[in-house]
């Protein structure tokens, strides 16, 4: 007599007892994260709400643990704007440029680049990443420096009344570059461009090269193909790049303490309040502002038809 | 009538390989041409160096008599359908098909006019606002087909548009190319690997193997009278005769061609027409397959399939039958 099923090995019980209750299995896959993401970090994200409605009292430099406006009304004055407007028009220039700099870049990597060009196209770009965050900080303040290797090449080319017309600029100028807004902005760039890049690569890679030919064929020249074609589809890789370059510069703290003329930026007040200060309530409320202003931004985005192609 | 596309000796080769090996070739303004061949045969290249996605190593293009030496496709008079349709993800139906006129520049209100119009051409009307991905691949075709016909190509190219579809849609859009081909008299240049669509669409089949072509005529020629074995067995299936077996029964000592149908299986008893060549073998297999029954008959050690209509005889598996033919219906090849 032939039997329609293979009798089963014991072990391979567990197997068949998923395959007849699939739903568990993914219940039993998605829970673990699910208590991380729920608890850890939506608890915490929730926490820290919680205490920008606190206040500190000016005498005792207590928290108070009353819910009260009190130092949202704080955030709102105006030395305190100024940091937020600081920060934000920084996080908004390098997003800008980063992405100026990226698409050439990403494009290439994915219309051109084949087998070992593209390896080393990964390699270029995340090898950055493998290394200390504070050390390349560190070796950029001794490129930007008034004694570093951009002065020197500047001079030794003659370019160095370039660089001085370009640090006596106000605002953004300052005693050399690792002193100036300048310096800042060009570290920022540096140290976030592999995750504008990246995301840029991917969305490029999803366009068929059938699209590109199609809009050539109907007439498209190359500019035109790219404004009507591929920027409008690279645009959700970009925009994700963004999001990533955006809220990196609003929240970082490190950069600014280390080049640039030490003005206070978002990320670096926030530390300085809940260290020295001791003012845990502002310095929530200060956290809340870049969730506030990437809300709006992604809000801006979708209106503007960024996922559309999605 | 002028030529619409002319290739002189036209190769193109990427490395080692010789995609396309020194085509030479005419079509005709107006006409629905064909290049049928299997994967990898050349036709698809050839296509695209007629749209422009990819110039000549060696020899020249000329489209109605102007050279297309390095003229990028943005500035060439031709559209593409293409293979996967290539519609504009990010784009509704409407700017998909009106895309094209809005590049040359033309106001919104006209070329939205146009675009409906198009899109009325190809029995989508009302379809303007759809997403391509709210389309049927059918209906994707038919955006694909009136994103390019809104422009007024003086020669429309198709990339094997029809390869996705199921085959009661292909039936019926083959009709409709055919139709729509009459009523805009432009040249269509349709490259397929299906036989059967490239000999009830096209007025020219242009046969491709290994880069080169093979043959070049109307259906009816490349089916009647194939010159290579090449053309006999991938156009319809052929009993392909050796010289031999040709010569053994009253043709010349030369590779021939004999369609299935056009041998009459004997029964015993039955008797051939006059002047019919002859042969006797034994059935090896039947294969119903609906309108026809195919017989395939050993004869001799040599293997000949035909066709017969289903319900004309009743024909029994490994019995002995005759097989005859007209002498005129064997078509006698070159030698490759």
């Amino acid at each position: 007599m032939s039997s329609s099923s293979i009798p089963a090995p014991i072990h391979s019980s567990v197997s068949d007892f998923f395959y007849r209750n699939s739903r568990l299995l993914t219940l039993l896959f998605i829970v673990p994260p699910l208590i991380w993401i729920g608890i850890v970090y939506v608890g915490s994200l929730f926490a820290l709400l919680l205490q920008s409605f606190y206040s500190l009292d000016e005498f005792s430099g207590l928290v108070v643990h009353e819910l009260t406006l009190a130092t949202y009304g704080h955030l709102f004055e105006s030395s305190n704007m100024v940091i937020v407007l600081r920060t934000t028009v920084m996080a908004t220039i390098v997003t800008i440029a980063s992405s100026i700099v990226s698409f050439p870049i990403a494009y290439y990597a994915a219309r051109y680049a084949k087998g070992g060009w593209k390896a080393l196209f990964y390699l270029a770009v995340m090898m950055p990443l493998w290394s200390s965050y504070l050390v390349k900080v560190y070796a950029w303040k001794l490129i930007l420096a008034k004694e570093g290797i951009i002065t020197w090449v500047a001079e030794k080319l003659h370019l160095g009344f370039v660089l001085e017309t370009l640090l006596s600029v106000p605002v953004i100028g300052g005693s050399s570059l690792s002193f100036s807004y300048i310096g800042t902005f060009l570290v920022f760039v540096y140290i976030w461009l592999p995750y504008m890049i990246l995301p840029t690569q991917a969305a490029l890679e999803r366009v068929p090269g059938s699209l590109i030919e199609a809009s050539a064929d109907l007439g498209a020249t190359p500019g035109q193909s790219l404004r009507t074609v591929i920027l409008p589809l690279a645009l959700p890789g970009v925009i994700a790049g963004s999001i990533f370059t955006f809220s990196l510069t609003l929240g970082d703290y490190i950069i600014p303490q280390i080049i640039g003329n030490s003005r206070p930026f978002i990320g670096s007040t926030v530390y300085a309040l809940q260290g020295t200060a001791g003012d845990i309530p502002l310095a929530a409320a200060f956290t809340v502002v870049p969730i506030v202003i990437m809300g709006i931004y992604l809000v801006i985005a979708r209106r503007l038809g960024a996922f559309d192609a999605l | 009538m002028s030529i619409a596309v002319n290739f002189q000796n036209v190769s193109r080769h990427f490395g080692q390989v010789r995609a396309v090996d020194g085509v030479t070739l005419d079509i005709e303004e107006g006409e629905f041409f064909a290049m049928l061949g299997p994967s990898g045969s050349g036709k698809t290249t050839c296509l695209r160096l007629i749209a422009g996605f990819d110039q000549p190593s060696t020899g020249h293009i000329r489209i109605f008599g102007e050279i297309a030496d390095g003229l990028p496709p943005y500035r060439r008079n031709v559209n593409t359908v293409f293979q996967d349709y290539a519609l504009f993800p990010h784009m509704t139906v409407g700017a998909n098909v009106a895309y094209g006129l809005m590049i040359k520049g033309m106001p919104r209100a006209e070329r939205e006019q146009k675009a409906r119009e198009a899109l009325s051409l190809v029995k989508l009307n009302g379809f303007e606002q759809r997403r391509p991905s709210q389309l049927s691949g059918g209906q994707r075709q038919r955006v694909a087909l009136a994103r390019a016909l809104v422009n007024k190509p003086r020669v429309l190219l198709l990339d094997e548009p029809l390869g996705a579809l199921d085959l009661k849609l292909r039936e019926q859009m083959q009709e409709e190319l055919r139709s729509l081909h009459h009523d805009l008299g432009i040249t269509f240049v349709f490259v397929t690997h299906d036989q059967g669509e490239a000999l009830s669409m096209a007025d020219r089949v242009a046969i491709f193997n290994e880069g080169r072509i093979v043959q070049i005529g109307t259906p009816s020629e490349v089916y009647e009278r194939p010159h290579t074995r090449f053309v006999a067995s991938f156009v319809g299936s052929s009993n392909v005769l050796t010289p031999d077996f040709a010569a053994a029964n009253g043709g010349p000592r030369a590779w021939t061609s004999l369609r299935p149908e056009k041998i009459d299986v004997l029964l015993p008893g039955e008797i051939p027409k006059t002047g019919q060549a002859i042969v006797s073998g034994q059935v090896s297999s039947l294969q119903y397959q609906g309108a026809v029954v195919r017989v395939a008959v050993n004869v001799a050690g040599t293997r000949l399939v035909a066709t017969v209509p289903t319900g004309a005889k009743t024909i029994p598996d490994g019995g002995t039958v005759s097989l005859a033919w007209d002498r005129s219906s064997a078509v006698v090849m070159e030698p490759e």
